[in-house]
């Protein structure tokens, strides 16, 4: 019961996707993640699938790998793509001599950079900055992480994994210079486990750092926080970048019902990456810089602010962490530290999880003598055309494409009304996809994400939870997740944030008395 | 940049704060369940038509376009705007034939007037009727408007001279319905106007105001009617006068749905395009004229109802104030509710029934109040209300033309 | 056009300075900008144990009040809280002691503005078990069709018409033991007559009503029974117009000016500003500033605006006490200047500190009274 041929440290991306990489080529896998899903870096980004070009002039290799997965992403997860394109803008402030050397080195990575008329760029996409001196179009796209990470531990599951959230690695089972396997701490029931494998591996992102030190092993990491804004609607149709060397605040990504402007790069001490805040230099900075981009952000409602951070792997002393490379690291730690059954997968960005996932199972296999070969890289993951899982997939992940036709009159009652999520939604993500609370139900659905961040929806949310057996605990967790909305929100509680935040206040205060 | 201007949307339904308020007015959710109720069609709607297009939803025709929304809206999103324009950004199907018919007032006027009888005759036989019932839709139990056989139009430049005469002159946004069906109704405003000392001059190159094109997803013709009133508009103003109209809907349209809806640009001339009972309650007010009311006038009990386009413009008051200051009449304001026509709304066929069941909450209290007669600033809820409750309908200006003295005498 | 009042907003504070005012004979108007957050009244007036002069007043409008000290009323997410003066469907609880020995928890299929179970939670905890029931009735089932209009508004058009079925149905789901019924408060749009003949048809059923997401029905109810009161006294009620600017000179505002009516003016001896708080738009806020929009009227608040509110969303908003500054006659001033024919009632004031729990429902009655007989004093 215990044994497996891999475990799998993290819920996040990377983490997903070895889990499933491993499941797909045979192996006997378990996931186990200290809180949730997504909780890291992989729900606290852009929700950009990097076309490369960004990475172009600075990190030539990064860039490669980005449109190589970027175009196999497309193909396996167009459920949880929108191929927007992408723009990078010469504003007057930039030199337009970089446009040349940017197209080149785009050129050179693979990536389909075109230079296009200012004119035909602003009718493209009409909110970008009418003052642009230059354009080229880029393959960037939007990607909604919280689906993609569900999608690949939903098919690593239906391959056999093993899933355990919520449960910490509290430490290492070792013999000698061999890690045997993890004991554990489930977060919810207090029950303590022990699992063993042949091999574990630490995708952990910024965590790993602490993680691997309960092996004694040091891994150099650079936690670099970025901190990024939620516009209340799709201001844009298309990604929006500058055409200069990556700075802050410089990309702007339609997902969804909202745009995401960001981001900044700051050393964070390793205690803040729980709990990343957003200051309001932050705010200010990203605003002020996201007008230059599209200057209707000035005029638009402003949703949340929010931090992840970066787990990049430490190189030299670069204070902010801009120059270090984005590239994925594999660190097999028997011959870097000795220890024997201990892999490390990590760096990289979420345009490449899927090759990080592949390099990290690569190793696994070679470590446990298997010649097995990636199947990754064309197959559909549960949601895409192809997966045997496509029709239940859709009963979570509803689009006006793929309702169905037929009403579902309990079932399609809308519970949050911003974000169009019906009752049928949150079933089928608490059925499928083990949610066990309202901030679960949130990274798998979107609810709460809206414009009224979970006034509305949350205490409907929340009743469907104690429907579903959850009862004495739905009133705290309705608490919690009211206080993780209003986290997002303080750092911009001015103007229609703050009168929204007063209406929530009076409905969950006096109203309903939460 | 200073961070200060940086502060609040422009973006108007992004002020939308979830409350609920329009969905508990909107007189379309209790009688209707296939419309998704005005939070979801408007500002809920539009930010997820603004992420995938496929979220539009055809059930936003059922909107009345009565605005009710936009009044009890706290935050001041023009909810009904937002769903007008996404039926016609969004809705690529063609408008049915029956819906340009019904939209084309003018065109349809200035064809059946010379047949007027006949017309009237004719829409009003039951093979008619049966055939615009089954083959264009449009709902038996409706009478077409009758048509008058003789033009306001006409009738008013044979006075030129005559109106010219006066100290003061006003131009008339005179609309389709006092052209077309009610020629009297014009004239009644011509003797109050005259009667305070103010001439009466027509528009060069009127059009229909546009309200029914644009409820029928008929841009292009609304947008060139538009065009063409705002530049015969803007030529009165630009002579120094006062646009006056009696409609309540033509009004707004002109006013508030032009920039809104149609995006185009009246501000040049916003502010000289007034209601004629506002019109005259400010020149009462100025105490620059006096008016002498007939010395005999019976008791009259009147109820007044408030079309929903006049509780947008918030010009009510004015009708009301107009309508005390006639002696021995007693004046009852009914609670505000929609009648259901709201234009061609109530003609289609699919409508009927929603358009008579949202009337029913008026009906009920004119029949309690059991007036002499009802008087409303809109000819289509005079049509609706005379339909639904059989009473007589007229329009403050013509009680209030009733009322004074004749000026020959 | 000229009043002897004007009154800017048309919440609780605003209608209850308009009765007070007409009610003696005076001509007011009262221009709102949509409706209140009375749309979001729980139907208690936090703060306000008793206030006969409003008690009397809402009484003339048929809003019956009413309060019994030391007694305690049930939210909707299960909390009991200490009861205050209550619209007369706010069932009030004995202070202490299990609310029954079973209750029947009724909602309906597709409603999710109501909680049975958060309720049942909390009532177990408080020593009354409970059971849940679901009324079916076929007027309902139009409501399902469209996905989100199943709201407490909607149910209630549909029950007024037909409360005696709904009891029936009630009373079919009781089960042995059951001697108190909670039922949401989607009854009684026009007046309170229905949920008094619901308690009255389940007697001896002990019934409780209790609140739902809004918008409130109790609260719609007494909005429209105030408006109308207000109305039928002669007051002018202008709704869906914002006032915009006001004319101050020396200290005196003359008159105001309103997007609808653009140059045409507004006239009056005196003016009352209830233009709310923040939501609606009574105060407005920028990352630098808090401001009132219409007359610019002076508000006190920390320049740093990381202290307008508390980082716990569970603890006492800041910002929620930040309102216009107004000395004890309830005159604002403008640059430090008191303008002395313009008043200021309701949540614009700002929340009161020891209200920590209260929307200031108590605070606008209260100040609002202040205000009119301030001016009836002059």
């Amino acid at each position: 019961m215990n044994e497996f041929d891999v475990i799998v440290i993290g819920g996040g991306i990377t983490g997903a996707g070895t889990a499933r990489d491993c499941a797909l080529r045979g192996l006997k896998v378990l996931l186990v993640e200290r809180f949730d899903m997504s909780t890291g870096a992989t729900g606290r980004n852009h929700g950009l699938l990097h076309s490369g070009a960004r990475y172009a002039v600075t990190d030539r290799e990064s860039a490669a790998e980005c449109i190589a997965e970027n175009k196999i992403l497309r193909k396996i997860a167009p459920h949880c793509i929108d191929p927007t394109g992408g723009l990078f803008l010469t504003l007057p402030d930039d030199d337009l001599n970089y446009q040349g050397t940017f197209v080149e080195a785009c050129k050179g990575a693979g990536i389909d950079a075109e230079i296009i008329d200012p004119r035909e760029a602003l009718a493209m996409e009409p909110s970008a900055n009418r003052e642009m001196i230059g354009a080229v179009k880029v393959p960037d796209a939007s990607v909604d992480p919280f689906r993609l990470c569900a999608s690949n531990l939903l098919d690593a599951k239906l391959h056999g994994a093993t899933i355990l959230l919520y449960t910490e690695v509290t430490g290492f089972i070792m013999e000698g210079s061999r890690v045997l396997g993890v004991k554990t701490l489930n977060h919810k029931t207090g029950e303590e486990g022990s699992y063993y494998a042949k091999i574990t591996v630490n995708a952990a992102g910024i965590w790993g750092m602490s993680v691997m030190e309960k092996a004694g092993i040091t891994v150099g990491m650079f936690p670099s926080k970025g901190a990024l804004l939620i516009f209340a609607h799709r201001v844009n149709r298309m990604v929006l970048n500058r055409c200069r060397k990556p700075a802050n605040a410089d990309i702007l990504v339609p997902g969804g019902t909202v745009s995401i402007i960001g981001t900044t790069s700051t050393r964070v001490p390793l205690e803040e990456c729980n709990n990343p805040q957003v200051t309001p230099d932050e705010v200010n900075l990203l605003i002020g810089e996201g007008v230059k981009l599209s200057p209707t952000l000035a005029e638009t409602r402003i949703l949340r602010a929010f931090a992840g951070v970066r787990p990049l792997v430490s190189s030299d002393n670069d204070p902010s962490g801009r120059s270090i490379s984005r590239g994925a690291v594999c660190l097999d730690h028997a011959s870097r530290d000795g220890m024997e059954g201990l892999v490390t997968i990590t760096g990289g960005k979420l345009t490449t999880y899927r090759l990080m996932a592949e390099m990290a199972t690569d190793m696994v296999c070679r470590k446990l003598g298997m010649h097995v070969r990636c199947q990754t890289a064309w197959t559909p993951l549960p949601g895409a055309e192809g997966h045997s899982f496509k029709e239940t997939a859709d009963t979570i992940w509803r689009t006006p494409a793929n309702k169905p036709e037929e009403p579902d009159i309990y079932g399609d009652a809308l519970v949050c009304e911003c974000e169009n999520i019906s009752v049928g939604e949150l079933e089928a993500a608490i059925k499928h996809l083990g949610a066990g609370s309202l901030v679960d139900l949130r990274r798998r659905t979107r609810m709460g994400m809206g414009t009224c961040q979970g006034e509305l929806c949350g205490c409907r949310a929340a009743r469907i939870l104690a429907r579903e057996g959850l009862g004495d605990k739905a009133l705290s967790d309705l608490r919690s997740f009211m206080a993780e909305r209003w986290k997002g929100i303080y750092p911009i509680a001015w103007g229609d944030a703050l009168r929204e935040a007063e209406y929530t206040q009076w409905v969950y205060k006096h109203v309903l008395g939460i | 940049m200073t961070f200060q201007e940086y502060t609040s949307s422009v973006h108007n339904f992004e002020e939308c704060m979830k409350c609920t308020i329009c969905t508990a007015y909107c007189p379309v959710v209790p009688v209707n369940p296939d419309y998704p109720g005005p939070k979801q069609a408007g500002p809920d709607g539009e930010r997820l038509r603004l992420s995938d297009p496929l979220f539009f939803n055809r059930a936003l025709k059922y909107c009345l376009n009565c605005k009710r929304c936009e009044v009890v809206c706290p935050s001041g999103v023009k909810v009904g705007d937002l769903i007008q324009e996404a039926r016609l950004r969004f809705d690529n199907s063609k408008p049915k034939l029956r819906d340009r018919i019904l939209a084309s007032t003018d065109f349809m006027g200035s064809m059946a007037r010379p047949f007027a009888p006949i017309v009237n005759a004719v829409t009003g036989m039951g093979i008619a009727k049966a055939v615009m019932d089954g083959v264009l839709a449009v709902d038996k139990h409706r009478t077409f408007p009758k048509y008058s056989s003789s033009s306001f139009e006409k009738w008013l430049r044979k006075q030129e001279s005559k109106q010219g005469s006066y100290p003061r002159q006003v131009a008339y946004f005179h609309g389709c319905y006092v052209e077309y069906n009610n020629p009297q109704q014009g004239k009644d405003l011509v003797k109050v106007l005259n009667a305070l000392g103010v001439g009466v001059q027509l528009l060069e190159g009127e059009k229909c105001c546009g309200v029914a094109a644009i409820s029928n997803r008929l841009e292009k013709q609304a947008c060139k009617n538009a065009q063409a009133n705002l530049e015969a508009i803007g030529k009165a103003v630009a002579q120094g006068l006062t646009v006056v109209n009696l409609s309540s809907s033509c009004t707004f349209a002109i006013r508030d749905e032009y920039p809104s809806i149609l995006k185009l640009d009246n501000s040049a001339v916003k502010d000289s395009v007034v209601l004629a009972t506002r019109y005259i309650w400010q020149l009462l007010e100025s105490g620059t004229v006096e008016l002498r009311f007939k010395k005999d006038l019976k008791p009259l009990r009147v109820v007044y109802h408030t079309p929903c386009h006049l509780q947008k413009l918030g010009w009510s008051m004015f009708s009301k104030e107009l309508l005390k200051l006639i002696p021995n009449i007693e004046l009852i304001p009914l609670e505000q509710n929609c009648c259901g026509i709201a234009g061609t709304y109530g003609f289609k066929k699919e409508n009927y029934e929603t358009s008579m069941a949202i009337g029913e909450k008026l009906f009920e209290q004119i029949r309690k109040a059991n007036p002499d007669i009802v008087a409303t600033d809109c000819e289509t809820c005079r049509w609706q209300i005379e339909m639904g409750t059989g009473y007589p309908v007229r329009h403050p200006v013509s009680l209030f033309a009733d009322a004074l003295e004749d000026p020959l005498a | 056009m000229r009043f002897d009042t004007i009154i800017i907003g048309g919440g609780l504070a605003g209608l209850t300075a308009g009765i007070r005012l007409q009610e003696e004979g005076r001509r007011t108007a009262i221009v709102s900008s949509g409706q209140s957050a009375l749309h979001f009244f729980s139907g208690s007036f936090e703060s306000l144990k008793d206030c006969p002069e409003a008690e009397e007043l809402f009484d003339r409008a048929g809003v019956r009040l009413h309060n019994l000290p030391g007694s305690r009323r049930l939210l909707p997410g299960g909390a009991f809280r200490e009861a205050v003066l209550s619209l007369g469907d706010v069932s009030l609880l004995p202070g202490e002691g299990p609310i029954g020995k079973k209750a029947l928890i009724v909602s309906f299929n597709g409603y999710h503005d109501f909680f049975p179970e958060l309720l049942a939670g909390a009532l177990e905890k408080d020593g009354t078990p409970s059971i849940q029931g679901i009324v079916e009735m076929e007027e309902l089932a139009a409501l399902r069709k469209s996905p989100t209009e199943m709201r407490s508004v909607n149910i209630a058009r549909v029950l007024d018409k037909c409360p005696d079925k709904f009891v029936q149905k009630v009373k079919e789901l009781l089960a042995d033991g059951v001697d108190t019924v909670i039922l949401p408060q989607v009854f009684g749009l026009d007046g309170d007559e229905v949920p008094r003949a619901i308690s009255e048809g389940l007697a001896p059923l002990k019934v409780i009503f209790v609140g739902t997401l809004p918008p409130s029905v109790p609260g719609i109810r007494t909005q429209n029974m105030l408006r109308r009161r207000y109305e039928r006294l002669g007051g002018t009620f202008i709704i869906g117009d914002s006032v915009v600017s006001g004319a101050v000179h020396e200290g005196i505002v003359s008159s105001v000016a309103s997007h609808n009516l653009d140059t045409y003016r507004l006239f009056a001896d005196n003016f009352i500003l209830c233009s709310g708080s923040f939501f609606s738009k009574g105060l407005h806020s920028s990352p630098t500033a808090i401001e009132e929009p219409v007359f610019g009227l002076d508000v006190e608040f920390p320049e740093d605006r990381s202290l307008w509110y508390e980082a716990d969303f569970f603890e006492p908003q800041p910002y929620m006490g930040i309102g216009v500054k107004a000395d004890k006659d309830l005159h604002p001033s403008i640059g430090g200047e008191k303008v002395t024919n313009l008043y200021v009632a309701g949540a614009i004031l700002g929340a009161s500190k020891d209200g920590k729990y209260g929307t200031g429902a108590g605070k606008a009655i209260k100040s609002a009274l202040a205000a009119a007989n301030k001016i009836l004093s002059l």
